[in-house]
């Protein structure tokens, strides 16, 4: 929301202050365009805050006015992965704690540590592309034995990871939709030991290994739940393009970046948070065309959450209010004309509006 | 590996030769799917003495070469089968048929193998490097109680060295000419080239 609203060309120019600051502030001039600091400064940040904030999302180093304009696409864009999710979610409460660094020695040493990092990035900037490869990659190779994880949870039949695995009574899991080709077209017996499956029909989902499966290889699980849906749904949704690995990336960022700003923006954003999720869910069942009257939905809904439902009092008050206002406008005219008769014209006045206060109570339901 | 399937294909069921038609499509039926993966681990860790790989722009249609095993009659024998996926693979066996002649009990003068694993046996479990070691594990211990060609078995049970003696005759004169080799070598080359270009599609 911030983010939309800034308009760079009003914002307050930061470069005074920073140019005071020196050989520090013209790193951050050189480090960020004017349009980032611009809208870093609307957002009531210093200096301190931009690096942390960078140090904080440094894994996405460009950082354009256009990419930020982006943030209102974020309703289109795809659910994010859990894991992308969960590490937005671990950091935010870091990031929320970080303006209150930016005084004493730890906060110059971290300053100057993140410093470092924005060094670094500047020089792989161009290589940004890259480096989200490199992300997932490193991402997916944590684990030493990933490979025999790997195999390990590979589906016999797909020979893919197992997409909502079932594992049979004779302890073999294999993808749900396998298992039921297989029982289907090969007799009901477990593929890899020849067991008869007495559950073959209600094959159930193995949670705790899907949910495993989920945590290991999320990249994979996406794209499968991805080519699934795209299947699904047919061929008008398969000309829509898969959105860019980086829009999903650069949601994170906003998030942790808003997160910043204020409480009052973590919790708007973590309604937006909730807005978006149940954007995919309805998505899921509606599909793209119908996004934009769902967001407007949501918004409505989180204002009225924001402002809390009026009572019926403050709605009476209102409207007693409007209807004096309408006997103003009504006696105006005639308190011009006989500016003599002043008194009585406010006295008329305050007759009606008290008698139109007690048709009002009358007529109010108890 | 994930990359690979998104590489189109033109997946015709088994045995249609569409020319290449590389469509640009997302979605892969799933048992080219299976196939091009299978493919890519058979490329990794390839079973031993053994080959195969899809003949030409058909990914249904492989050809695959067995070096026979040392200690046995078929010794210094080069094998080649043709593969058949069908298009429900891994749901039903692929058809897998000898090309090159073998006196064997399990195998008839057409090349058909009888072999519970490509019939009955078959599981979608299996991957076409087990069916090969399946097939490879025949030429050490033939099956004479089931056999396609009742009288090798007779021999095979009844006088064991005569028949060791006749499968080595046919095995030099059918799996190890120097045509054989030069065929080997040019087939080698066309397996590792087609399979390299189904990966280049990725």
């Amino acid at each position: 929301m911030v983010i939309n609203e800034s308009n760079p060309e009003k914002s307050p120019p930061k470069e005074p202050e920073a140019s005071e600051n020196g050989e520090n502030g013209e790193k951050i001039e050189s480090m960020f365009s004017p349009g980032f600091r611009s809208v870093a400064a609307m957002a009531g940040w210093d200096e301190e805050a931009i690096l942390i904030a960078s140090l904080v999302v440094e894994d996405t180093p460009d950082r354009d006015v256009k990419q930020k304009k982006r943030s209102d696409l974020l309703f289109k864009t795809p659910p994010s992965n859990s894991r992308r999710k969960r590490r937005a979610q671990k950091r935010s409460p870091v990031s929320v704690a970080v303006p209150v660094l930016d005084l004493g020695e730890e906060a110059e040493t971290s300053r100057k540590d993140s410093e470092k990092k924005m060094v670094e990035l500047k020089t792989n900037a161009d290589e940004e592309k890259k480096t989200g490869e490199r992300e997932l990659t490193a991402s997916s190779s944590t684990l030493p034995c990933i490979d025999r994880l790997r195999e390990e949870l590979s589906c016999a039949i797909c020979l893919e990871i197992c997409f909502e695995p079932s594992t049979t009574s004779c302890g073999h899991s294999f993808c749900k939709k396998c298992l039921r080709s297989a029982a289907e077209k090969c007799g009901k017996r477990c593929p890899k030991c020849r067991q008869l499956i007495s559950n073959g029909r209600s094959c159930t989902v193995n949670t705790v290994l899907w949910n495993t499966i989920q945590l290991l290889f999320p990249q994979e699980i996406e794209a499968r739940k991805a080519a699934a849906k795209s299947s699904d749904s047919g061929e008008t949704d398969r000309k829509s393009p898969p959105p860019p690995r980086g829009s999903s990336r650069y949601n994170v960022r906003n998030q942790s970046i808003q997160a910043l700003n204020s409480p009052e923006d973590e919790r708007l954003q973590s309604t937006r948070r909730v807005g978006s999720t149940y954007r995919e869910v309805r998505n899921q069942v509606v599909g793209p065309p119908g996004i934009s009257s769902r967001i407007d939905e949501v918004n409505v809904r989180r204002r009225r959450l924001r402002r809390g439902v009026p009572s019926q009092d403050e709605d009476a008050a209102l409207a007693l209010r409007l209807q004096r206002e309408e006997f103003m406008e009504a006696f105006r005219g005639p308190n011009e004309q006989y500016n003599s008769s002043v008194p009585l014209a406010t006295e008329n006045l305050r007759a009606m509006a008290s008698r139109a206060m007690n048709i009002r109570i009358r007529g109010r339901p108890s | 590996m994930s990359a690979m399937n998104s590489g189109g294909i033109s997946a015709g069921g088994g045995g249609s030769r569409g020319g290449r038609s590389w469509h640009s499509t997302t979605s892969v039926s799933a048992s080219g799917k299976r196939i091009l993966k299978e493919m890519a681990d058979l490329n990794m860790d390839p079973p031993s003495d053994c080959f195969a790989g899809p003949k030409g722009d058909n990914l249904y249609h492989w050809v695959a070469t067995i070096i026979g095993p040392p200690g046995t009659p078929y010794q210094g024998g080069i094998y080649f089968l043709d593969i058949t996926f069908p298009s429900d693979y891994p749901f039903k066996p692929p058809k897998v048929v000898f090309k090159t002649r073998i006196y064997h009990c399990n195998v008839d003068t057409a090349g058909t193998i009888s072999l519970d694993v490509l019939k009955d046996g078959w599981s979608p479990a299996l991957t076409i490097s087990k069916v090969l070691l399946a097939i490879r594990s025949i030429f050490t211990a033939p099956d004479p109680y089931n056999p396609v060609v009742p009288g090798i078995s007779r021999l095979y049970l009844a006088d064991r060295a005569k028949h060791d003696e006749l499968a080595a005759e046919w095995t030099l004169r059918f799996a190890s000419n120097d045509v054989s080799i030069v065929e080997m070598n040019y087939m080698l080359l066309i397996i590792s080239s087609v399979s390299s270009s189904w990966f280049a599609l990725k």
